[in-house]
Formats: C-alpha cells, sequence, structure tokens
C-alpha cells in the first residue's frame, strides 16, 4: 500500500520548463536539465549521476535534491531518498512536493513517527493514517483514514488500514479499561469477550456471570453470553439469556432476532415467528431476520413465510441468503402444488450457489 | 447484522453438556451378554486409510429359526502396517472374521461362525455391512455381506450352515460396498438386492488429509461412484441391472439405504444417505427404471439448502400420518435431517421442527431407527453416535470423537430426550433394532469401533404391543414391501435401513392402552388383507391371502 501511494505521487519530470533560480549555477542547472532528460528516457542510473552533479555544484540547490530524492524514489531505494529530501525540505520547507515526497519515503522505511508532520503538512490523509497507525496513535488514524475514504470510497487498502487502526483503537480502549478499572463489569464483559474469541467458552461464561452480577441492568451482557451458548447449541440457555436481554432492551431488533432465532432452533415456531415479526417492526428489511422469519413461518404461516422470503430475495442478490431464500421458497411453494413456481425459483438456488462457488474457486 | 454471522461462526469449547437425562428413568438396560465375545476390527493406522472409520454392521436375524433372534457381526479387517509393505486386507486371523452369534434360550450367545461356515471372511477384503432378505423364499434368511473388494452373498441352507453362493449368484460386485438391502423392486414376489457404494478408492489412491496433523480425507477429495441393483431372476442368480434401470446414472458417495413407498403408488422406492452431496431418492416407476427425485421432491437438500453428510437413514412415519418419513444421520454443526413426507411426492425439510435442533448439531449419527421403545404408539429415534475422526479435539474443541447414543421419545411428532441406559461415549458406527427377548419391548444392538458391541436391553412397561410376522405367498416370503396399518400407526416392513446394518424383520407396533388390533396390509403383490386381532401383547403371523 505505502509503495502504491508513493508511486501515485512521483512526477515525471519535477523541472521541466522552470526557470533557474539563483542559487544554483549555470553549470548544476546544466546537469539538473541532463538528467530530467535522462529520468524521462527511463535512464535513472545516469539521471542520478546528474542530479547528484547538480547538488555537488550547487550545495543549496533545492530542485537538485528534489530531483535526485525523486529519481531514488522511482528506482525504489526509498532510503537513499531520504537525505536529499531531507535537504530540499530544509532549503524549502514550504514545498507540498518534498513534504510529500520526504513523508512517503519515511513511511516506506519504518521511520512513521518522523514521517508524520510532513504528511500532515500535506494532508495526505491515506499515508498519514497509515503512519499514525504504525505509530499506536489509532484515534488520529482512524480520522486520517476515513477522511482518506472520503475522497476514495472503497479503496481495499484504506478499508484494510482502518480496520486495522479500528482495531488497534479497540483494543487499547480495552487496555485502558482493564488497567484503569480492572474488578468492573465492563472489564469482566471485556475479558468475556477475548476468552470467546480464543475459543475458551467456560471462562467466558464465568467472565459474563461476573459482568452481571455486578451490574445487572448493563445491556449487552446478557446478549453476548447468550451467544456463547448458541455457539455450542445450548439453545435453551440461549433462549433465556436473549430473553433476558428482550426485557432490558425491548427496543432492541438484535436482541428480539437473537431471541427468535433461539426458539426456531428449538422448534418453537409459533414463538420464534412473534418474536421475529416484532424485530421486524423495530428495524425493517434485515434480511437475516426476514430469513429466520420465513423458515419459522414455513409450515404455521405459509402467507408470512412467503412474504419474509420474498422480501430477502429483494434485497439480497446473488448472495448466500438470497439462495437459502429460494430454496426455502420453492419448497413452501412445491408443499402448495406450485409445482413450476417452485422449480423455477430451485433453479435460481442453484444458479446462484453455482455462481458462489466459482467465485469461490476463482479467490481460491 | 452481518455481525451476527460472524460471531456464530466462532468456534469454542463444549462448556455445556447437549441436554440431560438425569432423573429420568432409563429405557435400556446396556450391557454386553454372555458368549457375545466380538472387538470391531478396524485397525487404525497413522496412514489415516479412509476405510479404517467407517466399519461396521450388525444383523439381527433368526437364522435357525428357533424364534430367538441371532446377532451378525462384520468386522473390518487388518490394515497393512504403515510402511505399506502389503497392498490388500488380511482376514485370515480369527480375530478379523466376521461373527455369527446363535442366541440361547437363557439370553446368552453361542459363537457358531465356523460351524455355520461363515469363518471365511475373504482375505484381501475389508469387512463393512450385511444386509438380511430369504431371497429364494425357502423360509431361511440368507446373509449379504458387503466390503471393501469383493461382497459375499451366504445361502441358507437351513440347517445351520451357510454356503458361499456369490459366484453363482453375480453378486460380487467390487469396489468399495457399503449399505445393502433386499427389497421387491418389481413385485415378482423375488428379493432383489441394492449396494450402495461409497466412493473411489483404494490404498493406493488414498489420501492423508489436515494441514497440522494428518486425519480422514472428507468424500469430496475423491470421485463418486454408482450405486448397484441386482434383480433376482428366481434361479439363485441375480442379473445387474445397475444401468438398465437407470440406478447407475446418479454417481455418488452413498452410505446409508433404506427402502418404502413414499408416494403410494405401490412400488418400493429407494433412499440413498449420501455424504456431503445431495441426497438421492429414486423413484420406482414400476417398469423396472427408476428416475432419482429427490432434489425435486425436496428430499436432497436441508431447508438451508445445505448438504447433509448423510450417514444413515430410516424411512418410516414418524407422526402417523400413514406417510413415511425420513431421518438422516449426519456430521455435526447441523441438525440431523428429517424430511417430512407432505404428501404427494413432496417432502419438506423439518429437522427443528421435530426437535432435532435440540438433539444434534454438535453431534455425529450413523446407526438410526424409528422404534416404538416405549409402546405409546409413537415411533421414537435412536441413533448411535460417534466422530469420523479419532483426532477430531485437536482440530476442534467443541466436537467429540466418542459420544453417547442418542435415545429421544417421541411426543406427537416430537422429538425429546431421553435416558438411553448409558452415559459411555463410543465411536459407534451399525444399529439393528429388534426384540431380543421376544418380551415385546424393542431392543437395540450397536456396534463401536475397536470395542465389544452394546446391547440395549429394553427394561419394558405396561403399555401394549403387538409383534407382526409376515409370510408372502404371492409376495416375496419376508413380505418385505408390505404396508402394515394398525390402530392407525404404519410400518413399511423392511430389516434395511440404519448404517451397515440389518434389524429384524418382524413388525413392531406399541398400541398403549388398547387391547385389541385392526390391521390392515398392503401386499407388495397388492393384495389387501385385513385382520382383526382379539388379543394383543403377542407375535402374530400372518400369511398372505392368495386372492385380492
Amino acid at each position: 500500500m505505502i509503495t502504491r501511494l508513493v508511486t501515485s505521487f512521483l512526477f515525471a519530470s519535477l523541472l521541466a520548463g522552470q526557470q533557474a533560480p539563483e542559487s544554483a549555477s549555470r553549470e548544476a542547472i546544466q546537469h539538473l536539465q541532463t538528467g530530467v532528460e535522462l529520468e524521462k528516457r527511463g535512464d535513472l542510473d545516469n539521471a542520478i549521476k546528474e542530479f547528484s552533479d547538480a547538488t555537488r555544484i550547487s550545495p543549496n540547490y533545492e530542485m537538485g535534491f528534489l530531483n535526485l530524492g525523486d529519481a531514488y524514489m522511482k528506482k525504489g531505494e526509498y532510503g537513499k531518498a531520504i537525505a536529499p529530501l531531507n535537504k530540499a525540505a530544509e532549503l524549502n520547507p514550504d514545498s507540498p512536493t518534498t513534504q510529500r515526497l520526504l513523508g512517503f519515503a519515511l513511511l516506506s522505511q519504518g521511520y512513521a513517527a518522523n514521517a508524520i508532520p510532513h504528511l500532515e503538512r500535506v494532508r495526505e490523509y491515506g499515508a498519514l493514517g497509515i503512519a499514525q497507525m504504525e505509530s499506536g496513535k489509532y484515534s488520529e488514524a482512524v480520522a486520517s483514514l476515513q477522511a482518506a475514504l472520503a475522497k476514495t470510497p472503497n479503496d481495499p487498502d484504506l478499508l484494510y488500514y482502518l480496520a486495522r487502526a479500528s482495531e488497534g483503537l479497540s483494543s487499547q480502549s480495552m487496555d485502558s479499561l482493564l488497567s484503569a478499572f480492572p474488578g468492573s463489569a465492563r472489564a469482566h464483559q471485556a475479558m468475556a469477550q477475548h476468552y470467546f474469541s480464543t475459543k475458551d467458552t467456560a471462562k467466558a461464561e464465568q467472565e459474563y456471570e461476573q459482568a452481571i452480577r455486578m451490574r445487572s441492568d448493563l445491556p449487552g451482557v446478557r446478549l453476548e453470553l447468550g451467544e456463547v451458548y448458541a455457539s455450542v447449541s445450548d439453545w435453551p440457555k440461549a433462549e433465556q439469556l436473549f430473553r433476558q436481554e428482550t426485557q432490558i432492551q425491548p427496543g432492541s431488533a438484535e436482541a428480539a432476532f437473537r431471541l427468535g432465532d433461539a426458539l426456531m432452533k428449538q422448534g418453537k415456531m409459533k414463538e420464534a415467528v412473534s418474536e421475529l415479526l416484532r424485530s421486524d417492526e423495530l428495524h425493517p428489511d434485515m434480511p437475516e431476520t426476514l430469513y429466520d422469519l420465513g423458515k419459522s413461518a414455513l409450515n404455521l404461516q405459509p402467507p408470512e413465510a412467503e412474504r419474509a422470503l420474498l422480501r430477502v430475495t429483494e434485497l439480497e442478490k446473488e448472495t448466500l441468503l438470497a439462495s437459502q431464500a429460494y430454496q426455502a421458497l420453492s419448497v413452501l411453494h412445491r408443499k402448495q402444488g406450485k409445482t413450476e413456481l417452485a422449480s423455477k425459483e430451485l433453479q435460481e438456488f442453484q444458479r446462484i450457489q453455482s455462481l458462489l462457488q466459482n467465485n469461490l474457486a476463482k479467490s481460491n | 447484522m452481518r455481525a451476527r454471522v460472524l460471531l456464530s461462526c466462532l468456534g469454542v469449547s463444549a462448556l455445556i453438556t447437549a441436554g440431560s437425562t438425569v432423573g429420568t428413568d432409563p429405557v435400556f438396560r446396556v450391557y454386553t451378554p454372555k458368549g457375545l465375545d466380538f472387538v470391531l476390527q478396524n485397525s487404525p493406522t497413522m496412514k489415516k486409510y479412509l476405510i479404517e472409520t467407517m466399519p461396521g454392521g450388525v444383523a439381527l436375524l433368526d437364522y435357525n429359526r428357533d424364534g430367538l433372534l441371532d446377532i451378525f457381526l462384520v468386522n473390518g479387517g487388518r490394515v497393512p502396517s504403515s510402511n505399506g509393505k502389503l497392498d490388500f486386507f488380511s482376514r485370515h486371523e480369527p480375530s478379523y472374521w466376521n461373527r455369527l452369534y446363535r442366541q440361547n434360550p437363557d439370553g446368552s450367545f453361542t459363537d457358531v461362525t465356523e460351524k455355520a461356515g461363515l469363518s471365511k471372511a475373504g482375505d484381501t477384503n475389508y469387512g463393512m455391512g450385511v444386509a438380511v432378505g430369504d431371497y429364494d423364499n425357502d423360509g431361511y434368511p440368507d446373509l449379504y455381506v458387503t466390503n471393501y473388494g469383493r461382497n459375499i452373498l451366504y445361502h441358507n441352507n437351513g440347517d445351520g450352515t451357510f454356503t458361499d453362493v456369490t459366484e453363482k449368484a453375480g453378486v460380487a460386485a467390487g469396489g468399495w460396498s457399503v449399505s445393502a438391502g433386499f427389497f421387491d423392486y418389481d413385485n415378482d414376489g423375488k428379493l432383489d438386492l441394492f449396494v450402495v457404494r461409497y466412493l473411489d478408492w483404494s490404498m493406493q489412491k488414498n489420501k492423508t488429509c489436515g494441514t497440522q496433523m494428518p486425519t480422514y480425507c472428507p468424500p469430496g477429495e475423491f470421485p463418486p461412484v454408482s450405486n448397484l441393483l441386482f434383480h433376482n431372476r428366481g434361479d439363485g442368480t441375480f442379473e445387474d441391472v445397475s444401468v438398465k434401470s437407470g440406478i447407475a446414472v446418479k454417481k455418488g458417495h452413498g452410505l446409508g439405504v433404506a427402502f418404502a413407498d413414499f408416494d403410494g403408488d405401490g412400488f418400493a422406492d429407494v433412499f440413498v444417505a449420501n455424504d456431503a452431496i445431495e441426497q438421492y431418492l429414486f423413484h420406482n416407476n414400476g417398469d423396472g427404471t427408476f428416475r432419482e427425485v429427490a432434489l425435486d421432491s425436496g428430499a436432497a437438500l436441508t431447508v438451508d439448502g445445505k448438504k447433509l453428510s448423510g450417514m444413515g437413514v430410516a424411512f418410516q412415519d414418524y407422526d402417523n400420518d400413514g406417510k413415511p418419513d425420513l431421518v438422516v444421520t449426519q456430521l455435526p454443526h447441523e441438525p440431523y435431517g428429517v424430511f417430512h413426507n407432505d404428501g404427494q411426492g413432496v417432502f419438506s425439510e423439518q429437522g427443528l421442527e421435530a426437535g432435532l435442533g435440540l438433539l444434534s448439531g454438535n453431534v455425529s449419527g450413523w446407526g438410526v431407527g424409528l422404534e416404538d421403545f416405549n409402546n405409546d404408539g409413537w415411533k421414537d429415534l435412536f441413533i448411535i453416535q460417534g466422530h469420523v475422526f479419532d483426532n477430531v479435539e485437536k482440530y476442534d474443541s467443541t466436537i467429540k470423537y466418542l459420544e453417547p447414543p442418542l435415545l429421544a421419545l417421541n411426543h406427537d411428532g416430537r422429538f425429546e430426550r431421553a435416558n438411553a441406559g448409558t452415559d459411555e461415549a463410543v465411536a459407534g458406527r451399525g444399529a439393528a433394532f429388534g426384540d431380543l427377548n421376544n418380551d415385546g419391548w424393542m431392543d437395540v444392538v450397536a456396534t463401536r469401533l475397536q470395542g465389544a458391541p452394546l446391547v440395549f436391553m429394553n427394561r419394558g412397561g405396561k403399555a401394549h404391543w403387538l409383534g407382526i410376522v409376515l409370510e408372502g405367498t404371492k409376495s416375496n416370503r419376508d413380505g418385505y414391501g408390505a404396508r402394515v396399518e394398525v390402530n392407525g400407526q404404519v410400518r413399511f416392513a423392511t430389516a434395511a435401513g440404519s448404517y451397515l446394518s440389518s434389524s429384524d424383520p418382524r413388525l413392531h407396533f406399541g398400541l398403549g392402552a388398547a387391547t385389541t388390533a385392526l390391521i390392515d396390509i398392503r401386499w407388495p403383490s397388492g393384495i389387501r388383507q385385513k385382520v382383526a386381532a382379539d388379543k394383543v401383547d403377542q407375535y402374530l403371523v400372518i400369511k398372505e391371502k392368495s386372492a385380492p
């Protein structure tokens, strides 16, 4: 990513058509112009030699140092670019080109903290966010990367670094919480999350229970503990926890969905339908809620099932959930004797499944 | 809400047992009867040959017609040592033989393998399963043993001995055969033979999977193979009609097989439990051909469109609506499959509705039966369990290699966990169902890798029951394929089903408080026969009447 950012900002010819400054001798300028010509032809080695001659003849020749640093960067020798770019920045601190290139050069060599002031000056938010993240300044990194993404949305590299920075910020916040308030309910919840992520469910369960004992009204803890039970298919306990969460957070669509799902897994379809309908009302058009609703209502309330599953197919295109909704619809319609429709839905299920498998094979 | 998916995907260690039956009365007394000294030798190696984890079957049959069920157990075989010097399986040592145990009047068993002529298990073979049926209608049950290698048909001579008639019969098959079953697909009164084959495998073609440590490869690593159908010519020989009948059209990774007439057209259909691909339902067209209809009929995939790792299968009516349903056992992470027969040739997967979401999900099932263990008039569920990989815990701490058996009693079509009489975790495989002591309460015999078979002897109770022994005249002698209705309950006569195993061919009905029974039989010949039983708690022999 850093290399990509750097190369995108390298200039084909920094000095083309520029007038001779007072700080440079005619001979130095001649070397510089020769270097630029060589660089245009792709002869970076000789260009570097010419730029070096220019800076030797005129030691305060800013453009000479800038072009020398630029040539090194084009050659991929970022470490060698730092010294001439530093000199160029010293001679002209207001040059955005110099600041940008120096920031990139420093970042590419692991000097993230040193790169930050240069990148800040030119508001080069993508690279700045990376430098801040590498320096442990997660909060600033998240802000910078979000600013960069505002300019180039959906950039996969920026999204990747944003995810990493957010993760770092989360971890940093957790560390602060645990060191400042080690016995707090939130600290136990954080520990439980850690244990759950490392598959140690017994300890996760203990920590969640402790958090609940300390603050019985804490929102979200029962939801998370319920997920622990759900992960080992202990649906009765999961149901109990999700039900408690819906009492603490009656407006939570997530809690209602979880409860509905746990009820469905136990075959309590009537109750599941009721809870999933409630979740759908609280937060309409959530595909997973609608899919569970469709499944739960399949044999009990076919019209409701049909409505929910069709809505999934409207919301989801060529996804696993969409294919599953088509499969469930084919089951429903086959049972209703609508054979032709069921066959079409089955074909659509197979088409999407095949597409997903092909995509998976390609990505592997 | 994508985070939901991520959260639910996080694997976790098993902190909670899936269910408890503490405090409820055990249905079975679980033990190994005196004389039943068999040990299932699967010969596990570091090479992780796929075949090591797959045996073995068990059959309950009354081979000597003394009125007591006997037990036939299929053994694995000796796998070559890990340096691969041998390129075939050895069955030479007696510890690798299949075994026939005759039941004595006191409930003990006597090994009669050699006396019965069954000691030659077939060198180079590796044993898998067993099917039982009276293919020559002489009144004595014959044995068909499946193997990796050459299968063997043993004709029951009626004098306590058997003769290997494989060559003459033409049913040696080949490759890797697993479950098999006798049924009469053309209703000509002679039992035909269906043989399920797993995949295209040999020791030379074996692959070992696993990145951190070696383990058995999934079936998708090996090419699929077709199943076999042998038509009984009636002269002691069979014709391979696999291609002609359309059965061979569909290649798969079959493990289990069961028969029932799912659409009520009078012809027995075939369900093949496939491992990690779509399940197959071969509809019998009634003209000697079959059409595979699982996907179109809704019996191929779960309601979520997922493929089952099908192992064993039961094809009986669990909700007493008169139509045969399907229960398919499989590997963890999804509940066992329950395909409810909705009528009109349509199934819908209703595992959650039937309560299987609470009973499975983190367990692996093999042999399976739908039998009325408490005689209340509802068929209950028994599944012998245990994972495929003997080192699965190292891959996934939520799953166990050894698992206790599952017993679930049926309450109006919904299964609820019950006390099976043991919590002993085993690597269960085959399971056969029958009334070992003729007390009217169904028992179970299950196999486990590297261990003695488990006998689940039903403790009984007060409810009434009726046992029916069919004796076909125009139909096949065993009456396989008959639809028998007793006081509104329906059973489809068969010994096939489960995994690699063959069950008591007698039909068992729990009657609850009823002291009389109305029996309605539709024989494979088409003959309809109604019988009123004024007395219950007995085994009733019903001979097929001669005219419709």
